[in-house]
Order: C-alpha cells, then sequence, then structure tokens
C-alpha cells in the first residue's frame, strides 16, 4: 500500500466523501452531543477508533464470511467495539461517560460504521479498510467539532470548558439546546457543498 | 463448503463465542473499577452536603473521609446518610425526589442535628436542560442552600425568588426547573419531619 493511496483515503474521507456533509450520514449523534467540545472530542475519538477497528476486523474475516450472513456478523463486531469503548470510558473516564450518557450505546447505530464496513471492508484488504475506517472518523469528527466550537462559544462562552467570554455578555441560550444544532449543521452543509460542486461544475469546464 | 447449511451457523457461533471471551475478560478486568467510581461519585455527593469535599483530593482521599465521618441512617422508609463527629450524629443528608422539567430529580438535602438549618444541597439525576435548568447542578445555585434558617416552620421551607422573603435565587430563563427544585425539597422536607416525629 503506497503513501499515494493512504493520502487519497484520507481526502475522501474527511473532505470530498465526508460522511455528515456529503454523505448525510450520522447526523443523529452530529446533533446530540455537540453542546460542547469537550463531548464531541470524546465522541468523535470514539467513533473514529470503532469504525477503523471494525472495519479492519471485517475486512479480515470477509473470505471466510458466507454472504448472505455478513451483515450479522458485521453487526455483532461493531457492537462488540462499541461495548469496549463504553467500558473504558466507565472505568477510567466516568465524567466523560455521564456527559454522553446514551450516545456512547448509541454509536452501535451510527450509519458511518456500518456505511464503511459495507461500502468500503467487504471488498478491500485490511489496511486500506482500517485507514478508510479512521479517515471517515476523523470527517466525522471535524464537522462535530466545528458544530460544537460554534455552540460553546456562544452558548457558554467558552472553548473545551475554558471560559474566554466575560459573565456580562449574554448568553445565546438557543446554541445551548439541540435545534441549534440544526441551524448551524445545515449553514455547514450549505457553505461546503456549494463549493464542493463550484469546483466541480469548474473541473468540467476546464476539460 | 461456504455454501452449506451448516457452515454459516458454526461461523456465526466461532465469532461470537471470541467476541464474547474478549468483551468478558474486559468486564471482569474493569468491573471493581467501575463499582468504585460509582460508589465514590455518591460519596463525593454526600460530602459536599456536608462541605466537607477534602480541597483536590484523589478518589482514595474522598472514600477516607468519607468512611471516617459518614454513616448510613434510615427513617422509615427513608434512606440516608449521617454525618458523625466525636460519636455524634451532627448533620444529616435526606433523601429529595420528585418531577423536574423533563425528568425525575433526586438528590439529597443536608439537615442540621436538631433539624433547624438546611446545610447543603445536592443532586444525584436530573435530565433539565443543559445550560438553563441543568445549572441546579453548579456550585452557584446550590451554595444557596448552605445555612438556611428553617427553625420553627411547617412549610415553604423554601421560599425562591421573586417571593417576598425568598431564601434562594431562581436561575434566570429556567423558571419551571427552579420552581420544581423548591417544590422538591419542601415536599421532601415535609414528608422527613412527618417520618421522624
Amino acid at each position: 500500500m503506497t503513501k499515494k493511496e493512504v493520502k487519497k483515503i484520507f481526502i475522501k474521507g474527511i473532505f470530498t466523501d465526508n460522511p455528515v456533509l456529503v454523505q448525510v450520514i450520522g447526523i443523529c449523534s452530529a446533533l446530540a452531543v455537540t453542546n460542547l467540545m469537550m463531548n464531541s472530542l470524546i465522541m468523535g475519538i470514539a467513533l473514529s477508533l470503532v469504525t477503523a477497528f471494525s472495519s479492519l476486523t471485517v475486512s479480515l474475516l470477509k473470505d471466510h464470511t458466507p454472504k448472505h450472513i455478513r451483515m450479522m456478523v458485521q453487526v455483532l463486531i461493531i457492537s462488540a467495539y462499541v461495548i469496549m469503548v463504553d467500558i473504558y470510558l466507565k472505568a477510567y473516564m466516568p465524567e466523560m461517560s455521564k456527559a454522553l450518557g446514551p450516545y456512547v450505546g448509541l454509536i452501535i447505530t451510527n450509519c458511518i460504521i456500518m456505511g464503511r464496513a459495507e461500502g468500503f471492508a467487504q471488498s478491500n484488504p485490511p489496511m486500506p479498510s482500517f485507514f478508510d475506517g479512521l479517515a471517515s472518523g476523523l470527517g466525522y469528527t471535524a464537522v462535530l467539532l466545528t458544530i460544537s466550537f460554534i455552540r460553546e462559544i456562544l452558548g457558554f462562552g467558552s472553548i473545551f470548558g475554558i471560559s474566554l467570554i466575560p459573565q456580562s455578555i449574554t448568553r445565546w441560550t438557543l446554541m445551548v439546546m439541540p435545534p441549534s444544532a440544526f441551524f448551524i449543521l445545515a449553514c455547514i452543509m450549505w457553505v461546503f457543498n456549494n463549493n464542493r460542486l463550484k469546483k466541480q461544475r469548474e473541473g468540467v469546464e476546464k476539460k | 463448503m461456504k455454501n452449506s447449511f451448516i457452515y454459516p451457523i458454526i461461523f456465526m457461533a466461532l465469532v461470537t463465542a471470541v467476541f464474547i471471551t474478549v468483551l468478558a475478560g474486559l468486564n471482569y478486568v474493569t468491573a471493581d473499577t467501575i463499582a468504585f467510581n460509582q460508589q465514590n461519585q455518591l460519596r463525593q455527593k454526600i460530602l459536599y452536603i456536608f462541605d466537607m469535599v477534602p480541597d483536590g483530593g484523589t478518589d482514595k482521599d474522598i472514600e477516607r473521609v468519607f468512611n471516617e465521618n459518614v454513616i448510613e441512617k434510615q427513617w422509615g422508609d427513608l434512606k440516608g446518610y449521617a454525618l458523625v463527629e466525636g460519636g455524634q450524629e451532627i448533620g444529616y443528608a435526606v433523601p429529595i425526589n420528585g418531577a423536574g422539567l423533563w425528568g425525575s430529580i433526586t438528590g439529597y438535602v443536608g439537615l442540621n442535628k436538631d433539624y433547624t438549618e438546611i446545610i447543603g444541597i445536592e443532586f444525584v439525576t436530573q435530565s433539565e436542560t443543559p445550560g438553563l435548568g441543568g445549572r441546579i447542578s453548579e456550585n452557584s445555585y446550590k451554595d444557596q442552600y448552605r445555612g438556611i434558617d428553617i427553625s420553627g416552620k411547617t412549610d415553604n421551607f423554601i421560599i425562591s425568588s421573586p417571593q417576598p422573603d425568598s431564601n434562594v435565587d431562581a436561575i434566570a430563563g429556567a423558571t419551571q426547573t427552579s420552581a420544581a427544585v423548591v417544590k422538591i425539597v419542601n415536599e421532601n422536607i415535609k414528608l422527613f419531619f412527618r417520618e421522624v416525629e
């Protein structure tokens, strides 16, 4: 596997094929845990690891897995990794486990993982699958951090829990509530896809 | 062979067995740590009510201070904690629970030894709006419950602003949560008094 291939996978996962902005999958948790940047970061790391390792495992087992039960096997693999993350958080990061609440368990249902397992790992060798899962997870993390940056600075006046805006400035309470994530995510998608489509059109004209 | 009837069953059973073994092992290794974390969270909350959380204390410090000073106590159906100093009970943590705005709120309220003063409050579970009603878990709100004189009162121990003679400020933008907390505290203290009489 060459460096160029790895680079291509990462660019695809983070930019051109970003799971949240382009494929519009996994946005449920993107709306739910983005009130604080720390929550988003941990959620992003957890999802990246789960996606990377489940893609790796699915790819390793793919030659032995009968086609008609592959979905069952994938779900089993994904849930095993999610439970590992959940146990780890409970044991060594109890505060974070409390803040993320049920959303850690719900990583299982995140379409990104299943999407990468079905769409990539099932037909590619283990190492590219691992990087592909990691890249998609990072793409997801990047979007979450962007949303939570806007929500935390306006809603709590802080970044990663460090207060930056003086208390005297009134907080924008809507930013704390889940609906604000809808507006922000939609605006980010709008700008991102506008640019993406513009570039595509330019590319066509140049040819 | 892959298309035979029995192969998928064996394959699935094998994969499941492998993952279950891994998870069971992980669970076994971390079970004690997780149980300790959960107990310690409660210990820290009870110590907070009595204003005795060790400064910059580690988990071990919290466990030690808790075991040295606090005992479990039962009043009828109510299960709470008592603060002991020199063999004497000098304070109590009385369980409270009731409906908040989004879900139930549970916690403990601290009373001094002759039940004439509220000495603190702490919430164990609450699912109020983060940043609004959720701020009842912040110290700036909870510290208002330190040293409230309730001697001679039989009802309305806590009165929230903007009512006259208020002794606790409501949280701006979270009127319903603030009102719910006041109601929960008042009702549960009344219930507790009925229990100890």
